[in-house]
């Protein structure tokens, strides 16, 4: 029996096609992705994401627990601000990427994947033990929309929103006379907000956001446009370009990991052995030399040897390219500008290693 | 877009539309091509090619996936459709008259192949 979000009425209206996403059925297109995705990069769009998974930390021990399970130091996070995270097992593997915002003192909202909510809970909870720390689950009353696009600040304005914030914040407000508690952050390399809602007023905001977006060019917008515009944006899946054998490290994740913290977390010998000299593999954009699409699990080679694997591929509607993300044999020989040949369909397709992100990302406001 | 009179459907969703000249031509009908989205890139086969009903013989991929494409009657390619190759996207727009795939000449027995092929009207309301 697949989950739905409190949304779900709505997508049906809207003539949304749903699929089935870790368990949950959701839109994974209204119209056409390509449609949805170019007008996220020129406008606005409004995304229901709300099988995401809200866990609330709080207590006396909130931050040394939290330090013990992410590389990231949350005793330097400031109120109001977020950071994105790592939950890492023992091996430095992921266990799942996670934002980590500071509500209040000792009271911190985690926000996890829909896929790994039940390995996350899991694992915080069995890694409380001797912390004065409560865990609360909160996925199954709270909605999360995000707004996304150049235009979602004039549109948040619109709605009401009467604070100003920078990228990597969080703040609570009312929009469209709703109480919610509004971020800067989102998944598309776009500015924009994402928005927690409780869930009975989860339809109203939706439609709403709907109503007055119209005049910015607002579209509803699904899981496809929203896959592709997290590529373009080089930013991970978990399942495709995280899992647990995989650190950090060789996701390409360093720059998120302080090199001075003083706390211990899962892995953190492994993970800060691998700062020094590097993981097993790493992680690789890819632009596809012709018109071949490079596609999740196929194989990569150069000169005839199997040296890595595409975790994640799709064309690419802002630049009319075919782009990928790939693990390789951690190799100096290996780097941008190299020529490599993707097996597609029994046949090898050259492809040439790019930098990530594979488009400029316009998601970092200051104020 | 227009549905072809005539044409035979599969359940994997090839269509099969007879040319009246011991030709056949072959695409993939409009449920297909809606369920699949933008289609971005198509790999058709060589003219000359010979494939056995049920067999693979072209990819089409849409923006999330590879998906792959099955003959409805055992066959020679006699034509390939090029310019859907150059603009897949024309299957979106009509994946019968501007978007068909192949056109080919029966190798096997076509009567006994054709056995369980449906009509448009019964596909349609098969999907049901």
């Amino acid at each position: 029996m697949t989950k739905e979000t409190f949304l779900h009425d709505k997508h049906i209206a809207l003539g949304a096609k749903m699929v089935d996403f870790a368990g949950w059925e959701m839109p994974v297109q209204y119209t056409s992705i390509i449609e949805e995705h170019k007008n996220v990069r020129e406008n606005v769009g409004l995304f229901d994401v709300s099988h995401m998974g809200e866990v609330f930390v709080s207590g006396k021990d909130s931050i040394e627990f939290l330090n013990k399970i992410v590389p990231q130091d949350i005793s330097k996070l400031n109120y109001e601000k977020a950071v994105y995270c790592q939950l890492t097992n023992k091996n430095g593997g992921l266990i799942d990427d996670l934002i980590i915002y500071k509500l209040g003192i000792l009271e911190y909202l985690v926000i996890c994947n829909a896929s790994r909510i039940d390995e996350d809970l899991n694992w915080m909870v069995r890694n409380s033990k001797g912390f004065d720390v409560k865990i609360d689950n909160q996925s199954h009353n709270y909605s999360l929309l995000a707004v996304q696009g150049p235009k979602a600040d004039a549109l948040m304005r619109k709605l009401g929103l009467t604070t100003q914030q920078e990228s990597f914040t969080i703040k609570p407000d009312k929009i469209a006379g709703i109480k919610v508690l509004v971020s800067r952050t989102g998944y598309t390399g776009e500015d924009g907000y994402e928005i927690l809602v409780e869930n009975k007023n989860s339809e109203y905001l939706w439609d709403k956001i709907l109503e007055e977006g119209k005049d910015f060019g607002i579209k509803p917008i699904g899981l496809g446009a929203r896959d592709t515009l997290r590529l373009e944006a080089a930013l991970h899946l978990y399942g495709n370009d995280l899992d647990e054998n995989t650190t950090p490290v060789e996701a390409g994740l360093s720059w998120s990991i302080p090199k001075d913290k003083k706390d211990y977390y899962n892995g953190k010998e492994i993970i800060e052995g691998q700062l020094q000299h590097g993981g097993k593999k790493k992680l690789i954009g890819l632009k596809m030399l012709d018109r071949s699409i490079a596609r999740h699990e196929y194989e990569v080679y150069k000169d005839g040897q199997k040296i890595g694997i595409i975790t994640s591929g799709a064309p690419s509607p802002t630049l009319g390219e075919n782009i990928a993300l790939a693990y390789v044999n951690n190799d100096k020989e290996i780097c941008t500008g190299t020529i490599v040949q993707v097996m597609i369909r029994e046949k090898l397709h050259d492809a040439e290693i790019v930098k990530r992100p594979f488009i400029q990302k316009r998601n970092r406001v200051k104020l | 877009m227009n549905t072809p009179d005539n044409i035979l459907c599969s359940k994997s969703h090839e269509f099969l539309s007879d040319n009246g000249d011991n030709t056949f031509t072959v695409g993939l009908t409009d449920y297909a091509v809606e369920q699949l989205g933008d289609i971005v890139f198509l790999e058709l086969p060589e003219e000359g090619a010979e494939f056995k009903k049920g067999d693979t013989f072209a990819t089409v991929e849409s923006v999330k996936a590879a998906s792959e494409i099955y003959m409805p009657v055992s066959g020679k390619i006699i034509e390939v459709n090029n310019s859907a190759v150059e603009t897949p996207e024309i299957l979106n727009e009509d994946s019968y008259e501007k978007g068909w795939l192949v056109k080919i000449e029966p190798t096997g027995n076509i009567e006994a192949e054709q056995a369980d092929l449906l009509e448009y009207e019964d596909y349609k309301e098969e999907l049901e």
